[in-house]
């Protein structure tokens, strides 16, 4: 059984990092931000192709970590793939052990670096996860009979920073429906905002791991805040990381992140913390969280 | 309504190739509407055949569809004294309405315009791609507002995490559908539409090239 999940049901507070895979076979990088985090987290999540950009695959990524008794969390996105071949790489993911899968839509190929390519959206996360459901029930979606059932713990992903945020829940309510166990969340800023979003969804009775980013920079905020999705950083923190010299911003970064977790922990099962680079941070982000482990 | 575009004016020179004397034939229906292949571009191509030293043996449009095989050939064969001397004949249509006017001649045809989408139109200037097509209509279940045209992703059950306040995350100054379709379900007090959750689409239902023969069906 997938210890992240054995984790959760234990009512342990959960800490998931996450890593992208380079554009290219040279992963030494990769492992030595894998070996930083592996002590301090309790899974790590690999980007599929994140924002469009073709890197390497997360599958291997994952089994690269799972070699090493490190936990990963497999992201599958719905861009680059049809149905087959989904199916067929969530079996792979099993055959190597690799239990938690993260299932999302994608973004859309011209955010990337392959803008001219087919873009695919054959299942979408709601139907990718009644794909993962349907596997571990031992049969495709074609109704056929597996040899060999695999076992997952399937998860999603949820924008409590939508707007509107009506239709974000309903598809979050339909993700449950399809089979997600567990969710991430995107990047939150605001302790009151998600306390409001955490009320609404309670009655689906579904662990949430609050989304962090580290805030790099006030530039960074503001890049977020008109380009990404959701995504809102409150002038007081925009000014905040604003505020110190650039040698100082890790050690503030950490300060505010640390700050958000604690203030958020009462309302979730778990953090998600995305680093973008900043892996190192991480160990001294979770002490001051109160997380250390 | 087919929306369509007229191509570069060098384009069409370059397909007409060798050949001096053309006829032309422009669609009464769609094209007229949108004003890409009416009497008026019509007659306006004519003249710059003219000015391109070709011989514009004539010219007509369709009073209905050019694809409508039988009212055009009933229309070629009545201006059969200008078609015949034609060596290419240039289409204002779309593609369907070229390859219908190319099924009922020899001599080589061509299209004078590009062929976009199946639209709305809003008004002379304004239209908007409306029906893919498909082949498996869902609008009964999306408060008639099509995610597979509209929503890049053709997404089936809700809107994916990439839209802000309502717009698209592919291009901000188009509304998310989906986010439309919620809306005006919650208005219409549907939301446990909505909340079905929608098999992926069966491709097979996307049938091209289409193809029909009505007395050809088994009674049922």
């Amino acid at each position: 059984m997938s210890k992240l999940a054995e984790s959760i049901a234990a009512g342990k507070f959960v800490v998931t990092a996450e890593l992208g895979p380079p554009k290219g076979t040279d992963v030494a990088h990769l492992l030595e931000m894998a070996e930083l985090l592996r002590d301090h987290v309790d899974a790590i999540n690999v980007t599929d192709q994140q924002s469009s950009v073709m890197m390497l695959g997360s599958l291997a990524v994952c089994h690269l970590l799972r070699e090493r008794g490190i936990e990963p969390v497999l992201q599958v996105t719905c861009r680059d793939r049809n149905r087959i071949a989904l199916q067929s790489d969530l079996l792979s993911a099993a055959v190597l052990h690799i239990e938690n899968v993260l299932c999302l839509t994608g973004d859309y190929v011209t955010l990337g670096d392959h803008p001219q390519a087919q873009p695919v959206f054959d299942l979408d996360s709601v139907t990718l996860l009644q794909a993962v459901t349907a596997l571990q029930e031992g049969h495709d979606l074609a109704g056929k009979p597996l040899q060999g059932v695999p076992a997952f713990f399937p998860g999603a992903v949820v924008s409590p920073g939508a707007n509107p945020l009506g239709p974000q829940i309903a598809k979050m309510e339909k993700k449950v429906v399809a089979g997600a166990r567990f969710f991430q969340t995107q990047a939150v800023y605001d302790p009151a905002q998600f306390e409001s979003f955490v009320r609404q969804v309670e009655c689906l009775n579904v662990p949430i791991l609050v989304g962090i980013i580290l805030l790099k920079s006030a530039g960074m905020a503001r890049f977020m805040n008109s380009n990404v999705a959701g995504v809102t950083v409150p002038d007081e923190l925009v000014d905040e990381i604003g505020s110190v010299p650039r040698p100082d911003r890790p050690a503030k970064a950490v300060e505010i992140a640390a700050r958000l977790i604690r203030e958020m922990k009462g309302m979730c099962q778990g953090v998600h913390v995305m680093t973008l680079g900043w892996e190192r941070y991480v160990p001294q982000l979770l002490d001051e969280a109160g997380l250390g482990q | 309504m087919i929306i369509t575009e007229q191509k570069e004016f060098d384009e069409i020179l370059r397909s007409l190739g060798g050949c001096e004397r053309v006829f032309l034939v422009g669609c009464g229906v769609c094209a007229a509407t949108w004003g890409t292949g009416g009497e008026e571009e019509t007659r306006e191509m004519a003249a710059r055949l003219d000015e391109a030293e070709k011989d514009c043996t004539g010219w007509v449009v369709t009073e209905e569809a050019t694809c409508d095989v039988r009212t055009t050939r009933r229309l070629l064969r009545r201006n059969k004294e200008q078609v015949a001397p034609a060596d290419a004949l240039l289409v204002l249509a779309c593609g369907a309405g070229v390859q219908t006017v190319a099924s009922l001649v020899d001599v080589p045809v061509y299209p004078a315009l590009n062929t976009l989408f199946l639209a709305r139109l809003q008004n002379l200037s304004v239209c908007d791609e409306r029906c893919r097509l498909c082949g498996a209509c869902i609008l009964a279940e999306t408060a008639a507002i099509c995610p597979v045209t509209l929503c890049p992703k053709g997404l089936m059950n809700g809107p994916c995490g990439g839209y802000q306040d309502g717009r698209c995350e592919v291009d901000r100054e188009r509304d998310c559908a989906w986010v439309a379709i919620y809306e005006r379900m919650e208005a219409q007090g549907q939301r446990e539409r909505f909340m079905v959750i929608r098999e992926p689409k069966d491709w097979r239902e996307d049938r091209h090239p289409g193809f029909i023969n009505k007395r050809q069906r088994a009674p049922s």
